[in-house]
């Protein structure tokens, strides 16, 4: 460490001797010395240049990578001509001390004596003592001029002046500090002395200097070994470092790192080094490792920890206060911990010392002190707070009068007493400091985090105060901090309560309105009321009363209590005046009252309705005054759509508004509302007056219609929408446009077209009323194709964009057709049905059954004979009917090969026809009728129209003489045929079907062979019932030859 | 570095739930053998990994580059190599271990000066009250195979550090190298042991003779142990 009050002085120095030089002091030191550092460079190295020496503070610091000596040498400048007149000066200043001696008296000599060199290799620090010899007086100023040489005595680093008051046998001390660590180089030391009093005569010269002294810590380095100073030096962050390398003899090139970072040396000698480090920093409090590799010989590892000091700060915000006048509790901030590993540096200590005390304490804490009080009387104080670690000192002050530092403990004690449901007192104590200590107590009261009331109080030792103006039934919290009320410091920390006050019987009637519509003959009543806010109804509701009172009878009120929070309630009456009070009604008591009266025509008023067009900030809402004395006036709205269950809303107006704008949170876009006017009577009768509806914001349509298409013919169809509901819509509907595609459309008049791509046409048509939901679009091609589209539109556009719908006009001919094939159809289907409500009959009469040739009474004839011949004689048979057509009864004979029998027994006056002009014209043809079934053989019998051979066979046949008998016996007959006939039935020949006409008639053949004859047919049989046989039926069987006969003659 | 957080973490984690029951132990020692070996392997394994302590150490004195580990490898302190202590009787080996954890927790105790508080090296207070878990351990083991911790023989240890060229008080360069090799060598030591402790339990190169169980029978027809064998301090002497 260097003495403060150092001066820079510039002398004058020539050659190898050097002038003497006077230094002027200008401050004290605590040694009473004061020094004056010289560096200059003399001896066997003399500077390039005569100049002046420059006197320079604290050691010398070399540049980077200069020899000490180099340093010196420049910094020792020539300067010719300062010289020059520096030496007149000197010499005049010794002339003039010359004159002083002579006058005050004898000069002496002062000279330095018992020099005693020490060193500090740690600090890197030489110390010298010495006296002064040949002191004749008691006391005396001198000045000590000491010189450092390095490496060799010539090459002198440091040259200092100082200046000391010299007693006798004092001891005298001086230290200086190398750069370079003192195991590494030799340094040398003398010293010289001159009395420097104004009281005697100055000395003629220097006195001679004493000899050198030879400064080194000697080490031995073995010749494997590399030591490496400073060792555990300790420094700054931000120095400047020279780290020595001593070789052993065996160690060469070394090179070493700064942890990671290659550092690079300078040689001194050929066994030492020097690595200079600039502006080291802070890396880590356990030290920075120097670590350094001998290329060759060893593998050991040598190194040197550099211990790096962060830079200790001052100490902020220092201040010192006390809570009880017994204590001072002082604080700062402490800056960082300077605090080293391995014990070089412990965190930095803080000292406190109060300058009027005397008194000195260290701190146990970083950042506060506790200083107890120990005198009562000392109102001001006088800190400095001083901290200090290995490397330096640092220091603030504070200086403060006591009573101005107070800061008071929390009030005790709080306590809040409710006088009402509206005040409260609050009372509290503080720390009492003495009569003539007074502190200003602030009082504040919150309510859900607000402070809505501050007061400032002034206390002694006790304070209480009233808070008033509080709500019922609410929560707060009081709270109060003091503070010195003479000198304001710091107030103290707060203490609070919390207290609520009573409840209070509701102050404000309840706002209610009613929503009132028929029902089943009565009047429904929905009341409806808005809850009471907190500061209304001073507590919580528990239930709200209401009284029903008949006005026009005088009958027993009926009342209703219904519980909180239910805010409605409805009433069933009969359509008379009622007068109706609601009360809320808390723990503390009931509201006033509201009334509401309802009268005989509430519900049933018809009042049109006007559209309005609302805002997004609302709707205006204007009507017109009907009577002058209304008592008010509301205005109530609903959700269009909610009908009378909806969440009502209304909001009551004074008589002389006539317009009000409503606005409501809950408005939605596209949403309608419902607004009601009613006029207040003075007796509280409600009156419509005005019905408006509307949207805050139309929107369009959200649907399209359901379209049914009607009435579609080939050129026409209309389109209907009857079930669309318009009101539904989040817009006032305005119409409808109807769009009609195809292609070659030709667009009606008041049809609105538009070409498409694609060669198609779009029609557009505008309803304007949207009342109007149908239409029929005509002049339509027949079986075409067309599209079309109904959408909805309001003031915010039009329906969404869907699908056409496809409709097919129908063909015109197919109508047509139509009109006849369905009428021709229904009379096909009457006939079928009534065929088959017949068909009995119709089967019977067109396709009777064919008969059955097994259960011919013939074959049991057959039988019965047991004829070897397969073939029927005419004997065997029992004709049934022979019925000759043709007159030429001859031929017929040769018609059959048993003719004779035929035409023997054939009754032929019965069918006898009128004969033919033509003679070769009719073709004679023979049936054969088998009549087994027919029933109009046996009438054909009552006719004469039996044959006689059933005469002859009465033993078959006599019983058959009526046709019943006639039936039983055939029926019997073929039951017993049909029994025998299986063995039998290959070789039955069925003849009485047909006979030939081409082999008999020969007549014919020779007159008209080249004519195909076709005269024979086989008549159906049918079993046909006698009674269903219609007359002309029975005729045709003689005209059935008839008509034959003429178709043969064609 | 961070990537071994987690580990170092699990590492800690493992470590205090081991040495809690052990610390149980230390009031009463177990009865079973095998129990008391298996922890003590596995207390070996854990506390024989560089990345419980040394890593650590060697993270906070900046001994990070690698001409610094190196020489924190190059010449072990002074512990008995594994061959040493495999050669051993399983008496004479569980007083070394013993003898040997009473040095190392003392020396760890000397480290807490290299810092400037204890909580900037919580490791190293870790480490000493494993050290003392083995050892108690070790000597619970001891009593139970009816092995007194006889006074071990100075096993061949490895050269120490050289000695001081100059001064006879370490720089403090050197001392940071000094306890790094400690370290490395304690966390070496302490595998060994491990390797021979599982030797112990696979029972393959120890002889029927030595088996602990074998011990434990025959210990059980023997007198009950003196009181200052039950002592959990031993009369060893420390190898130097």
């Amino acid at each position: 460490m260097q003495p403060q009050g150092e001066v820079k002085t510039i002398f004058q120095k020539s050659g190898q001797e050097r002038s003497d030089a006077i230094l002027r002091r200008e401050s004290k030191l605590a040694l009473g010395g004061q020094r004056t550092q010289l560096i200059h460079s003399r001896g066997a190295e003399p500077p390039p240049h005569a100049g002046t020496d420059v006197l320079t503070r604290g050691p010398a610091r070399p540049k980077t990578g200069r020899a000490p000596e180099q340093v010196a040498r420049r910094i020792v400048r020539p300067m010719a001509l300062s010289a020059v007149l520096h030496q007149a000066f000197l010499l005049a200043v010794l002339f003039l001390r010359a004159s002083q001696s002579e006058v005050l008296g004898e000069s002496f000599q002062l000279t330095p004596a018992g020099l005693t060199v020490s060193l500090q290799p740690k600090l890197q620090q030489v110390n010298l003592q010495w006296t002064a010899a040949g002191l004749t007086h008691q006391e005396v100023n001198g000045v000590f001029q000491i010189e450092i040489s390095r490496i060799k005595k010539s090459n002198i680093i440091w040259v200092e002046n100082y200046n000391a008051t010299v007693k006798q046998n004092q001891t005298l001390h001086w230290h200086w500090k190398s750069d370079i660590p003192l195991e590494c180089v030799t340094h040398f030391v003398r010293i010289r002395a001159m009395v420097d009093d104004v009281r005697y005569p100055p000395q003629s010269s220097w006195s001679s200097w004493s000899p050198w002294r030879e400064v080194r810590e000697h080490v031995s380095v073995k010749p494997d070994t590399l030591l490496i100073y400073p060792e555990k030096k300790l420094f700054e962050e931000g120095s400047n470092v020279t780290i020595c390398l001593m070789y052993g003899q065996n160690m060469n090139n070394v090179s070493c790192k700064l942890q990671e970072e290659p550092i690079h040396g300078e040689q001194l000698d050929s066994h030492v080094s020097l690595m200079k480090l600039n502006n080291v920093a802070f890396l880590s409090s356990t030290g920075t490792n120097i670590n350094c590799q001998v290329m060759r010989g060893t593998k050991k590892t040598f190194g040197d920890v550099l211990f790096v000091s962060k830079v200790l700060e001052e100490p902020k915000n220092f201040s010192c206060e006390t809570q009880d006048f017994k204590t001072l509790k002082c604080s700062w901030e402490p800056g960082v911990d300077t605090a080293l590993a391995w014990s070089q540096q412990h965190s930095q200590s803080y000292t406190l010392y109060e300058s009027f005390s005397g008194r000195r304490e260290l701190s146990n804490h970083r950042n506060s002190h506790n200083w107890q009080i120990t005198e009562k009387s000392q109102e001001t104080y006088n800190f400095t707070l001083t901290t200090e670690n290995n490397l330096r000192k640092r220091s603030v002050n504070l200086i403060f009068n006591l009573t101005h530092r107070v800061h008071p403990k929390a009030p005790q004690d709080v306590t809040i007493e409710t006088i009402s449901a509206t005040k409260a007192n609050m009372t509290w104590k503080v720390q009492t400091y003495g009569d003539k200590y007074t502190l200003l107590c602030q009082v504040e009261l919150q309510h859900e985090g607000e402070v809505i009331y501050e007061h400032n109080v002034s206390v002694h030792m006790s304070a209480n105060q009233l808070l008033s103006d509080l709500e019922p039934d609410t929560k707060y919290k009081a709270r109060v901090r003091c503070a010195g009320a003479n000198r304001f410091w710091k107030w103290s920390d707060w203490a609070q309560e919390t207290f609520s006050t009573p409840e209070a019987a509701p102050s404000q009637p309840l706002d209610v309105w009613r929503q009132v519509w028929p029902e089943n003959g009565t009047n429904a009543v929905a009341l409806f009321w808005k809850p009471l806010s907190n500061s209304q109804a001073n507590g919580k509701i528990k239930f709200y009363n209401i009284v029903v009172e008949n006005q026009d009878k005088p009958t027993k009120p009926e009342h209703y209590s219904i519980r909180a929070p239910s805010t409605v309630i409805k009433l069933n009456l009969d359509r008379r005046p009622y007068k109706i009070n609601i009360t809320a009604n808390n723990s503390a008591g009931a509201s006033p009252e509201s009334v509401m009266v309802i009268s005989n025509d509430s519900g049933h008023e018809e009042v049109w309705e006007k559209r309005i067009h609302g805002t997004k900030d609302g709707f205006r809402i204007s009507w017109e005054p009907v009577s002058g004395d209304a008592l008010g006036y509301v205005v109530d709205w609903c959700e269009h759509s909610r009908g009378q269950y909806c969440n009502l809303q209304w909001e009551k107006l004074g008589p002389n508004i006539t317009s009000t704008i409503i606005t409501s949170d809950t408005f939605e876009p596209g949403v309608r509302y419902d607004f009601r006017v009613f006029e207040l009577s003075m007796q509280q009768n409600a009156r419509l007056i005005e019905r408006q509806t509307g949207y805050t914001q139309e929107l369009a349509p959200l649907e399209n219609p359901n379209v049914e298409i009607k009435n579609l013919t080939s050129n026409s169809f209309v389109l209907s929408w009857q079930n669309y509901s318009s009101d539904s819509q989040p817009g006032f509907i305005k119409g409808y446009s109807v769009y009609l595609k195809s292609k070659e459309l030709q667009c009606h008049q008041n049809w609105e077209r538009h070409l498409l791509p694609g060669d198609s046409v779009l029609c557009i048509y505008d309803i304007n009323d949207p009342e109007k939901k149908t239409l029929t679009v005509e002049n339509l091609q027949p079986e075409s194709l067309y599209e079309f589209l109904v959408t909805p539109y309001n003031s915010a556009g039009q329906g969404p964009n869907e699908t056409f719908t496809k409709v097919r006009t129908t063909d015109e001919r197919s109508f047509m057709l139509l009109q006849i094939i369905l009428p021709m159809t229904f009379c096909v289907l009457l006939l079928i049905t009534l065929c088959y409500w017949k068909s009995q009959w119709v089967k019977e009469t067109c396709f009777p059954d064919i008969p059955n040739p097994y259960k011919s009474s013939i074959l049991s004839l057959i039988k019965s004979k047991k004829s070897p011949h397969l073939i029927m004689s005419v004997k065997d048979c029992i004709p049934d009917i022979l019925e000759v057509i043709n007159k030429a009864e001859g031929s017929k004979t040769q018609c059959v090969d048993s003719g004779k029998l035929h035409t023997e027994d054939a009754p032929t006056k019965s069918l006898s026809m009128p004969p033919e002009k033509d003679s070769s014209g009719p073709v004679p043809c023979v049936f054969f009728e088998n009549f087994t079934y027919d029933q109009t053989a046996f009438d054909s019998v009552s006719r004469g129209l039996i044959p006689e051979p059933l005469k002859d066979i009465p033993h078959q046949l006599g019983l058959l003489a009526t046709p019943d008998k006639l039936l039983n016996v055939l029926e019997k007959d073929y039951m017993k045929s049909l029994v025998e006939s299986p063995t039998e039935e290959t070789s039955l020949i069925y003849v009485s079907q047909l006979a030939s006409p081409i082999c008999g008639d020969k007549d014919r053949l020779a007159t008209n062979p080249s004519l195909p004859v076709h005269c024979s047919q086989y008549k159906r049989q049918m079993a046909v019932p006698g009674s269903l046989i219609p007359p002309s039926l029975k005729e045709n069987n003689s005209l059935t030859s008839t008509i034959l006969l003429g178709q043969d003659e064609q | 570095m961070q990537a071994q957080l987690p580990q170092r973490t699990l590492l800690s984690f493992a470590l205090s739930v081991l040495f809690l029951s052990m610390a149980r132990a230390t009031r009463g020692c177990s009865n079973s053998s095998q129990q008391l070996l298996s922890q003590l392997q596995s207390q070996a394994n854990i506390t024989g990994d560089t990345r419980s302590l040394l890593e650590p150490y060697v993270r906070l004195q900046n001994l990070n580059p690698s001409t610094l580990r190196e020489g924190c490898h190059r010449q072990p302190a002074a512990f008995p190599s594994e061959d040493a202590l495999r050669a051993l009787s399983k008496p004479h080996f569980l007083s070394t271990v013993y003898v040997t954890l009473g040095r190392v927790r003392h020396q760890l105790g000397t480290l807490r000066q290299q810092f400037v508080k204890t909580q900037d090296f919580p490791e190293l207070e870790r480490a000493r009250q494993n050290t003392q878990g083995i050892r108690n351990n070790v000597y619970c083991l001891a009593r139970l195979l009816h092995h007194p911790l006889e006074t071990p023989e100075p096993t061949q240890a490895e050269p120490t550090r050289p000695s001081r060229p100059t001064t006879t008080t370490p720089s403090i360069f050197q001392a940071k190298i000094d306890s790094c090799r400690f370290l490395w060598g304690y966390h070496r030591f302490m595998g060994s042991v491990g390797r021979v402790l599982r030797e112990w339990g696979d029972g393959s190169s120890r002889s029927r003779r030595h088996s602990p169980l074998r011990a434990r029978r025959k210990g059980a027809r023997r007198n009950r142990p003196s009181a200052s064998s039950r002592s959990p301090a031993p009369r060893v002497q420390v190898p130097r």
